[in-house]
């Protein structure tokens, strides 16, 4: 009864943070600076391991492919396989695990020792409201920067695929074939539906991570508490939501 | 770090994203922003088989729309605004709006593989007719599926099976009349003994001629024969040429008689030679009547015996002399010899 109520309420301060955040929306430009920062911290810096994984996420899908498929000769479909797996599911998914690991946990972080050392109620006490201060620039931030994080994890997790489909002996599909058969089978609908789906996603965990973060109460190790439970509750998020995501998107843009 | 790198670095960040979205977007989908709505077109079925929503409509094997929905015509009156069909199920088609299609055209569905993938061939038609527009119906063609084929083989199966039990009942009878075979039976078991006699004779006929008995077999079996037959043409031939020369002579001589040349030739064809002929004929047979009657020397001599009885006694009395003569000597004997004689 207890953890019945400890979820909704936290699904009651989230919503409330995102009213409370959408309704600054519009001091954007006065907040340029921290905006910058805020995507410098979300993209830019979280740029090489969304790289290196999607690289090896992509490869391991060509490998795993090329394993399953060459029993019955269908080796050449590797290509719009990696194509379109990496497009509409891996590539979204793995970038917006990785920001919760990243950037949400560190935002949580950030969040809950200034709750924690009541750096919160002084910009309250000074009429500055946090959802306006530090939620507001972090959500427009994540909007901005997760196509951009997306198309790339695609784009290299293809390349990896590529990689290891014709450098690897028992699958050894030319490049060209990988490509033919990605691009005959992968459309920027298909495109489109991961960018959708990663922009969900990365306000999904960037809101949730504030949320927990402003809710933090007791002494420092609550500070550790709430990242455990921030991250968590992303990762339970990002996989819950993304099966229904994908429901209403497929009814949305059939095949 | 100071405030402009940070938000240089974003600002690049920002651009290389948004650039990155823009190629996978022009690789992808031609840089065509909004999808091609084009025209719609209706394609009525008896079976649409497994052609589903999604699947391409090609012409010439290149891709030109896709099926937008497949449904049923239950009352001939389908939804969507679509005409009144005669078919039991109709596709809709998305054709592409450059794509021009002429009301001659027709389209099919098409096995792309084993697996079941169907697409629905659109041949191209005249293009001196009207094309097509937006809701028209395309003319369709019923190709043969596999399952059909199979349905096919299935009645092939049924066809060859009754042939084949005619033919044994043929063969084998149908209880009352014996069969074929039967039939065959019967006359070689009652016709055994003289088919036996007659291949028996047959085989002491063969053994026969194989071994050169015989004229047949002398004429198989003796290479002697062979030459000797080629001999004779040969000499047949030989002969033929001769006679051949002989007739040129012949030929020759008739020639030179009917010119009247050489002794024939003046026989036959001199008047005078003829006259004289006739004359010495007349003399030989006044001599011989005269030789008859005993005129003359020659006639007295073969008609009158005194001279012979003169001879006669002439001999005599030299038998005598010679009788004589074996007393007086030789020389006296011719004397005496010669006064007998003369």
């Amino acid at each position: 009864m207890k953890q019945l109520r400890n979820i909704c309420d936290g699904v009651g301060s989230v919503l409330a943070l995102l009213v409370r955040s959408v309704g600054y929306a519009g001091t954007l430009p006065l907040q340029l600076g921290r905006f910058i920062e805020q995507c410098y911290l979300i993209g830019y810096t979280t740029l090489p391991i969304v790289a290196i994984l999607s690289f090896f996420i992509g490869s391991v899908l060509a490998l795993q492919a090329g394993y399953s498929m060459q029993d019955f000769g269908a080796k050449s479909f590797i290509g719009s396989l990696v194509g379109l797996s990496m497009a509409r599911e891996l590539g979204p998914m793995m970038v917006s695990i990785l920001l919760a690991g990243r950037v949400g946990s560190a935002i949580t972080a950030e969040l809950a020792s200034m709750k924690v050392y009541q750096e919160i109620d002084a910009l309250e006490t000074m009429n500055i409201p946090p959802a306006r201060m530090l939620v507001m620039p972090r959500l427009a931030a994540v909007i901005v920067m997760m196509p951009v994080l997306t198309i790339i994890a695609n784009l290299v997790g293809w390349f990896g695929g590529a990689f290891v489909s014709s450098h690897v002996k028992f699958i050894d599909i030319d490049s060209s074939t990988y490509f033919g058969a990605l691009r005959h089978y992968t459309k920027f609908k298909d495109v489109a539906n991961g960018l959708i789906k990663a922009e969900v996603f990365g306000f999904v965990v960037v809101l949730v991570c504030c949320s927990i973060g402003l809710r933090t109460r007791g002494g420092p190790r609550e500070i550790g508490a709430s990242v455990t439970r921030a991250v968590v509750t992303s990762l339970i998020m990002i996989l819950v939501l993304d099966y229904f995501l994908t429901q209403v998107l497929l009814l949305i843009s059939p095949s | 770090m100071n405030n402009s790198q940070q938000s240089v670095r974003v600002g690049f960040f920002f651009l290389l994203g948004v650039a990155l979205i823009w190629v996978t977007f022009e690789t992808l989908s031609g840089g065509h922003f909004f999808e091609d709505r084009g025209y719609k077109l209706i394609a009525g079925f008896d079976d649409l088989k497994e052609l589903k929503t999604g699947d391409e409509v090609r012409m010439a094997g290149v891709k030109i729309g896709t099926v937008e929905k497949t449904q049923l015509n239950e009352s001939l009156t389908s939804a969507g605004g679509a005409p009144d069909t005669a078919h039991a199920a109709s596709a809709i088609l998305r054709i592409g709006s450059k794509i021009k299609i002429t009301k001659d055209a027709s389209a099919a569905i098409v096995q792309s593989g084993l697996l079941g993938n169907n697409y629905l061939a659109v041949t191209a038609g005249t293009v001196s007719q009207p094309l097509l527009k937006d809701g028209d119906e395309i003319a369709t063609t019923v190709t043969p599926d596999f399952n059909s084929i199979m349905k096919d083989i299935g009645d092939l199966g049924h066809k060859l099976d009754g042939a084949l039990s005619n033919l044994s009942s043929a063969f084998n009878g149908d209880g009352k009349d014996g069969g074929l075979f039967q039939k065959l039976d019967r006359m070689v078991t009652e016709n055994r003994d003289k088919v036996n006699a007659t291949m028996s004779n047959l085989q002491e006929i063969t053994t026969k001629v194989n071994q050169g008995q015989g004229t047949l077999g002398k004429l198989i079996n003796d290479p002697d024969l062979h030459d000797q037959l080629l001999a004779a043409v040969g000499e047949i031939k030989d002969t033929a040429a001769q006679a051949k020369v002989f007739v040129t002579d012949a030929q020759g001589v008739i020639d030179q008689v009917k010119t009247g040349k050489g002794a024939l030739g003046t026989i036959i064809y001199d008047q005078q030679t003829a006259d004289n002929i006739k004359a010495s004929i007349q003399n030989v047979r006044d001599v011989s009547d005269k030789l008859a009657k005993g005129q003359g020397t020659l006639g007295k001599l073969i008609n009158d015996d005194s001279l012979y009885n003169t001879a006669q006694n002439t001999l005599n009395k030299a038998d005598r002399a010679i009788d004589g003569l074996n007393d007086s000597g030789p020389i006296t004997a011719v004397g005496i010899a010669a006064n007998a004689l003369f």
